[in-house]
């Protein structure tokens, strides 16, 4: 459970690694998002915005606090499909916190270069490259210009 | 810094204050703007930096509460069905604008005379349509005349942005249903124009303009008029426009940045902090002579709250070159076929399309105007159907005027003044309700035509609050309006209000062209007839 200054002790980032990889797992050659390494970066971002800080620490303090998760041993001793149905329970109970946390990982996942390479997106800043669109062709407009005024006209 | 009385004290330098803040400073008025916010830096915008979808998310959302700055105030939207959007900078929320600039129609301003609902304005199309055309030359206006839903138009000062690829095959579908499309108008060069550059293409202009191509007010007009010798005061709070014994506006109290309580006076005051900051203002300004908040006594101050609800409808395309994030994000097409009132269906007033391009793989991933992608098994495969391959087309629709939707002060949350926040009370109605879901059965309608093989609808965005209005609604009726049509204040004969807060109507396009039509002509109006505020 996180510290009351949020502070992750190392039980919550071995959970948190796991559930990133649940969140967004592996494919082709990359890792799941967990093994990815990304917590230093997504603790980085949650100690500068406190909508981030306050989610995960309340989504950790859930997943640690639930007597059902807590029976089997723990989070890390689940089956994948029963870390999959904790993490939906925590979804559905703390909704507005869940986003928040989906919305952190997702950030920091699709930051990455790694991803950029695999799914074809140019990294770095969008500045001062740009992309290059061909002009403007007024052919496009030969069906709608056929079209007589329709505006509707008002009184004075 | 100005210390004795200024001619014009201008609250805000966005749209509206920058405009006018120009065009009575070319008539020799002495001026000083108090702006809450900062110059901001083109070269440092998120688009700049590798995390910009980050900074998008954060630092640089449209939604003050998340931002969090310390020249944002919080705005409580507890009770709204919509979050209210904006920035506080020089250029107000026009640094983070997406530029499109459609005009109002004739109707929008003959509301009552044409289908029998909401008011009149005191104004009509053709009293600001050479206002259109100076703003648009200033803020620099990428389009091209002759569109068959408006009334004709001069030339535009440069040719339209590119369609590109994906807006092609969206105009493709409207014309395959005989529907009506045009390229928007857009306060984006498309080449270079004034000195600043021409677009590049980059996507995500909601987040600042790293080449100034886009048309904020902090490149535009204000660089003029500060050539013409106005001061715009930085982190500069204002929390009450202060009156004499006679009750009229007399200057305005602000905080500095270090929480320095400084008073500015003015022989006039002109109020431009948008239609949630300005009746926050007024209402904060309570006096004996206004007990109820300066320029009040029709207790119409911070009524009438309009927005224009967003649905938002997003097709898949099996592209082979994914690219639907390469140009500017909404300045494409416009479609205005269901604009007018139409007795065959079940609601009043119309609604306008504005296409939306995607984002960049985060934004992407966490939802543009739709749920975000799906976690776990799948989550991938989701993923690489949206990314590249998705284009939208936004339902604007207009929004009537209800007195129930309205800004308040609230009671417990304030700034970091302490001063009062706004509380936002906001409900859609059943009209509109009824116009989006037709906007959204239609927009899928268009999207298939264009060859997606799926879409998904947003029935309404909550995170849409972009469009102020209605909350100092004009009109000749003292009793039943706030300023007249000169934005003049029916109480206050040296108060003006030129914001978004005027409008009587919401029409069915984005506001900022008219907002800043009836900023000019307000201030033109100031300059013929109010030679007395000038020292």
């Amino acid at each position: 459970m996180p510290t009351k200054q949020g502070a992750l002790t190392d039980s919550d980032r071995r959970n948190m690694r796991v559930v990133m990889d649940r969140l967004i797992p592996p494919v082709d050659d990359l890792p799941g998002a967990g093994t990815m390494g990304l917590l230093d970066e997504i603790e980085r971002i949650a100690s500068e915005h406190d909508r981030y800080r306050k989610s995960l620490v309340r989504f950790l303090d859930a997943l640690t606090m639930d007597m059902s998760v807590e029976a089997e041993g723990g989070f890390l001793a689940l089956s994948g499909e029963q870390q999959d149905e904790a993490i939906r329970e925590i979804e559905e109970s703390l909704s507005k916190e869940f986003a928040n946390v989906l919305e952190v990982v997702y950030i920091s996942y699709y930051s990455r270069p790694e991803v950029h390479a695999r799914i074809g997106w140019r990294t770095g800043p969008l500045q001062p490259l740009g992309f290059t669109l061909p002009p403007f062709d007024e052919s496009i407009l030969d069906t709608v210009r056929k079209r007589e005024p329709f505006w509707r006209q008002a009184p004075d | 810094m100005a210390t004795g009385p200024v001619d014009i004290l201008i609250i805000g330098t966005g749209a509206s204050g920058a405009a006018a803040a120009w065009r009575l400073s070319e008539a020799g008025f002495k001026i000083v703007c108090l702006e809450q916010g900062a110059w901001q830096r083109p070269e440092q915008y998120p688009a700049a930096h590798a995390n910009w979808e980050l900074q998008g998310a954060t630092t640089f959302a449209f939604d003050p509460n998340i931002r969090g700055l310390p020249e944002d105030y919080p705005v409580n939207n507890t009770e709204s069905d919509i979050a209210p959007l904006m920035f506080n900078a020089v250029g107000g929320s026009t640094i983070h604008w997406t530029a499109h600039t459609p005009r109002f129609h004739p109707s929008d301003f003959r509301v009552r005379s044409l289908d029998g609902v909401a008011d009149d304005w005191p104004i009509s199309y053709f009293d600001l349509e050479k206002y259109f055309d100076l703003n648009d030359d200033w803020m620099g206006c990428s389009g091209i005349a002759g569109d068959p839903a408006n009334p004709p138009r001069s030339p535009r000062p440069m040719p339209p942005l590119p369609l590109g690829p994906d807006g092609e095959r969206i105009a493709r579908g409207f014309d395959k249903l005989g529907w009506h499309w045009w390229p928007s108008d857009s306060y984006i060069n498309s080449q270079p124009y004034r000195g600043r550059n021409a677009c590049n293409n980059c996507g995500p202009n909601g987040l600042g303009c790293y080449q100034k191509a886009k048309g904020s007010t902090d490149v535009t007009y204000l660089p003029e008029a500060i050539k013409n010798g106005v001061e715009v005061r930085t982190n500069a709070r204002v929390f009450k426009i202060t009156v004499d014994q006679d009750g009229r506006a007399n200057g305005a109290s602000y905080y500095d940045e270090e929480g320095i309580e400084h008073h500015q006076s003015a022989r006039g005051v002109i109020v431009a902090a948008n239609g949630i900051g300005t009746p926050r203002l007024m209402l904060l300004s309570k006096s004996k002579r206004h007990p109820d908040g300066i320029a009040n006594s029709s207790g119409l101050v911070g009524k009438n709250l309009m927005f224009h609800p967003y649905a938002m409808v997003t097709g898949f395309f099996d592209d082979p070159q994914p690219s639907t994030y390469q140009g500017a994000l909404g300045n494409i097409i416009i479609s205005q076929q269901f604009y007018e009132t139409n007795a065959r269906r079940d609601f009043v007033r119309g609604y306008s399309y504005q296409m939306n391009r995607s984002s960049g793989p985060a934004k992407t991933a966490t939802g543009l105007a739709i749920s975000p992608v799906k976690w776990g098994e799948g989550h991938h495969e989701e993923f690489a159907e949206r990314f590249g391959k998705s284009s939208l087309l936004a339902v604007i629709s207009e929004d009537l005027p209800e007195e129930r939707n309205r800004v308040e002060l609230d009671r417990a949350i304030k700034d970091s003044n302490g001063i009062p926040a706004p509380k936002v009370f906001y409900r859609v109605s059943n009209n509109t309700r009824r116009l989006l879901d037709h906007g959204i059965r239609n927009a899928e309608r268009v999207l298939l035509a264009a060859g997606a093989h799926r879409t998904e609808a947003n029935p309404m965005l909550r995170a849409g609050g972009w469009h102020l209005m209605g909350t100092a609604r004009m009109g000749d009726d003292p009793e039943r309006s706030v300023v007249d049509g000169n934005c003049q204040a029916h109480d206050v004969d040296n108060l003006f209000v030129i914001d978004g807060s005027v409008f009587v109507t919401s029409g069915a396009v984005n506001p900022t062209p008219t907002i800043q039509a009836i900023a000019l002509r307000a201030a033109d109006y100031i300059c013929r007839e109010r030679t007395d505020l000038k020292g």
